[in-house]
């Protein structure tokens, strides 16, 4: 079997699956079910995808990821409650937020390691506290801000419509130049530069498409539940969140963060039903574990173990 | 008046600002030695503030008493942490993530730990130093402060010469700067990261007794809020240098206690973090450090 047929084997198995499974979900709200737990679960799948592009691909882990998350929430809180515009207006001003943060943040790039991940999580507490510290009738101060209308059936199908999109870019992303050089770059920096990959300009597109992705995120979540807080939308809980189940399912694979959110939802679900005392502790516990014995997540684990599952896994 | 403020603000920032620079001292041993992201080390110094009360209330003896007690107790805790952890964490391709995630895990069981022993509500150290405040001039300063600062240097000295003039202690500023070239000369790298991270965590809990002096309460939950102060301390004294990071913690301290008097509340939280970004843009490498950049 040929590398490409390969690469169009797996690739057209996981398009149809994605198919299938927007199918499913699609048909969720109409057939009555409760949309709390799946669209959290679109959110942490998006969430996690989206961070797997910069600590995945390009080698950056961003402990403040949830800056992204949280501009884009106010974003659009501000735009369609201070300002009287539509939600899509909203969006549209979370995306842009979330291009212009990521774009004040990239010098923070020629750190590395544990440096970069420090000092993006310093600028998430900046970010918080300077929202909280404006006056009320520009950011709704320490409040928050209520948007006086909700419409969880419209925010579960952006949700979906956000997280397809992701999950589509990235699969595009494994495969294309662009995703090759974020490789390069994360693997051996000195020899991506010497064979021509511009370092800046490749880690910037992977670190402003991130953004967006969180930006919007937090923006659709703004909208479900109708309320944005600077306590809850800056909340560090989000990238540690993020990054464990992109790590669970296996950073740098495509179908890695989707697998790890899945499961690690499913095991936080059942530890809180059957075990509520001990629940923080379990969930520690189920971290330490998997660490120890599944390193590189699930999915990467998996593929190391049995190479021959590189065809039908990514 | 302000005057009088800013050099209090001065003098708490100094006292607080050596028990930061310990706590991110302690840390840098562990990441510097080990590539450990040690995302657990709050929770210790929280550990060694209920030590310390624990010790208080059962033996009724002066609680500066107990440091000797609780570094011998956590030294062993941290032995015990890295025989269980670090060696297979070594294995791995990424230390780093895997390290920080991991002990992100054992952060929550330590957290959890702490609460069921301890219940959410905070607790505070109920003993008074006779007399409880100096006043040298117009500024007042609490007797508990100054045995915290005095005791803190103590440590700080004992450390500096342990790191400096001892063998053990080149040993392992050697094995800081070069993990490979050390064994070469026949150190055995796995028992000195058994005893830096020991060390470490001893430090952390002796830093929490201090702590519960200054501090007149606390919880189970502050441990990430000393966790990420011990990060910014260390970034900002350069990454891998023990001293560098006891300077950094005294700039962040005094940074935060001064912006107090002249900022909102709110925002004088940020202003340590505003100086991290800042010294980071203008020294990338930290205040002391030696780090390849790109």
């Amino acid at each position: 079997m040929s590398s490409n047929r390969l690469v169009w084997t797996r690739t057209s198995i996981w398009l149809g699956f994605l198919a299938l499974l927007a199918l499913g979900l699609g048909l969720l709200p109409a057939y009555g079910f409760s949309l709390a737990f799946w669209f959290y679960l679109l959110l942490w799948i998006t969430l996690a995808s989206g961070l797997n592009i910069m600590a995945g691909f390009t080698g950056y882990l961003p402990f403040g990821y949830v800056a992204f998350y949280g501009i884009g929430a106010y974003a659009a809180a501000v735009t369609v409650k201070m300002h009287g515009l539509p939600i899509w207006a909203g969006f549209i001003a979370a995306a842009l937020a979330g291009v212009v943060l990521s774009l004040l943040f990239a010098r923070t790039m020629v750190l590395r390691g544990i440096y970069f991940s420090i000092v993006s999580l310093a600028l998430a507490v900046i970010c918080r506290l300077l929202i909280a510290a404006m006056p009320e009738d520009v950011a709704g101060g320490s409040y928050g801000i209520a948007l006086g209308f909700s419409n969880p059936d419209g925010a579960y199908y952006a949700m979906l419509a956000l997280m397809l999109a992701t999950l589509l870019t990235v699969t595009w992303l494994a495969q294309s130049r662009l995703g090759m050089a974020l490789r390069a770059i994360r693997d051996d920096p000195d020899t991506a530069e010497t064979v021509g990959i511009n370092i800046g300009r490749v880690r910037l597109k992977a670190w402003v498409l991130s953004a967006v992705i969180a930006s919007m995120t937090g923006a659709i979540e703004a909208w479900y539940t109708s309320i944005v807080d600077t306590e809850t939308a800056f909340n560090l809980l989000v990238s540690t969140k993020a990054v464990i189940f992109a790590v669970a399912g296996g950073l740098g694979t495509v179908i890695g963060p989707v697998v790890g959110t899945v499961v690690m939802l499913i095991v936080d679900d059942l530890i809180w039903q059957h075990f509520p005392v001990l629940n923080v502790f379990l969930l520690g516990l189920v971290i330490v574990l998997l660490m120890m014995f599944l390193p590189s997540g699930i999915v990467g684990s998996l593929i190391r173990a049995k190479p021959f599952l590189r065809r039908i896994l990514f | 008046m302000m005057t009088t403020l800013l050099i209090q603000a001065l003098v708490s920032g100094l006292i607080l600002g050596a028990l930061y620079g310990l706590i991110g001292c302690s840390l840098t041993i562990i990441y510097g030695t080990m590539r450990i992201v040690n995302f657990s080390h709050g929770e210790f110094v929280v550990a060694g503030c209920f030590a310390v009360l624990m010790f208080f209330s059962a033996t009724g003896l002066h609680p500066l008493l107990s440091i000797p007690l609780v570094f011998v107790a956590f030294f062993l805790v941290g032995m015990c942490l890295y025989y269980l952890f670090v060696p297979r964490l070594n294995r791995g391709d990424d230390p780093e993530v895997a390290s920080f995630l991991t002990f992100y895990g054992v952060s929550l069981m330590a957290g959890a730990i702490l609460l069921f022993f301890f219940q959410a509500d905070t607790r505070s150290l109920n003993y008074v130093f006779t007399p409880s405040v100096f006043k040298i001039g117009h500024v007042f300063i609490p007797t508990a402060h100054i045995a915290a600062l005095a005791t803190g240097i103590a440590i700080i000295a004992a450390l500096t010469w342990f790191l400096y003039k001892t063998i053990y202690g080149k040993a392992l500023r050697a094995a800081i700067m070069n993990r490979d070239a050390i064994q070469i000369v026949g150190v055995n790298i796995n028992t000195l990261s058994a005893l830096a991270f020991g060390l470490a965590i001893a430090i952390a809990a002796s830093t929490g007794v201090l702590l519960a002096l200054v501090f007149p309460a606390f919880g189970p939950f502050s441990g990430m809020d000393y966790t990420l102060i011990g990060f910014v301390v260390i970034v900002l004294g350069g990454l891998g240098h023990p001293i560098g990071a006891i300077i950094g913690g005294i700039v962040f301290g005094i940074a935060e206690q001064v912006a107090i008097v002249f900022l909102p509340q709110s925002l004088s939280q940020a202003v340590g973090f505003v100086i991290l970004i800042a010294a980071i843009t203008l020294r990338p490498s930290g205040l002391f450090g030696k780090v390849a950049l790109r």
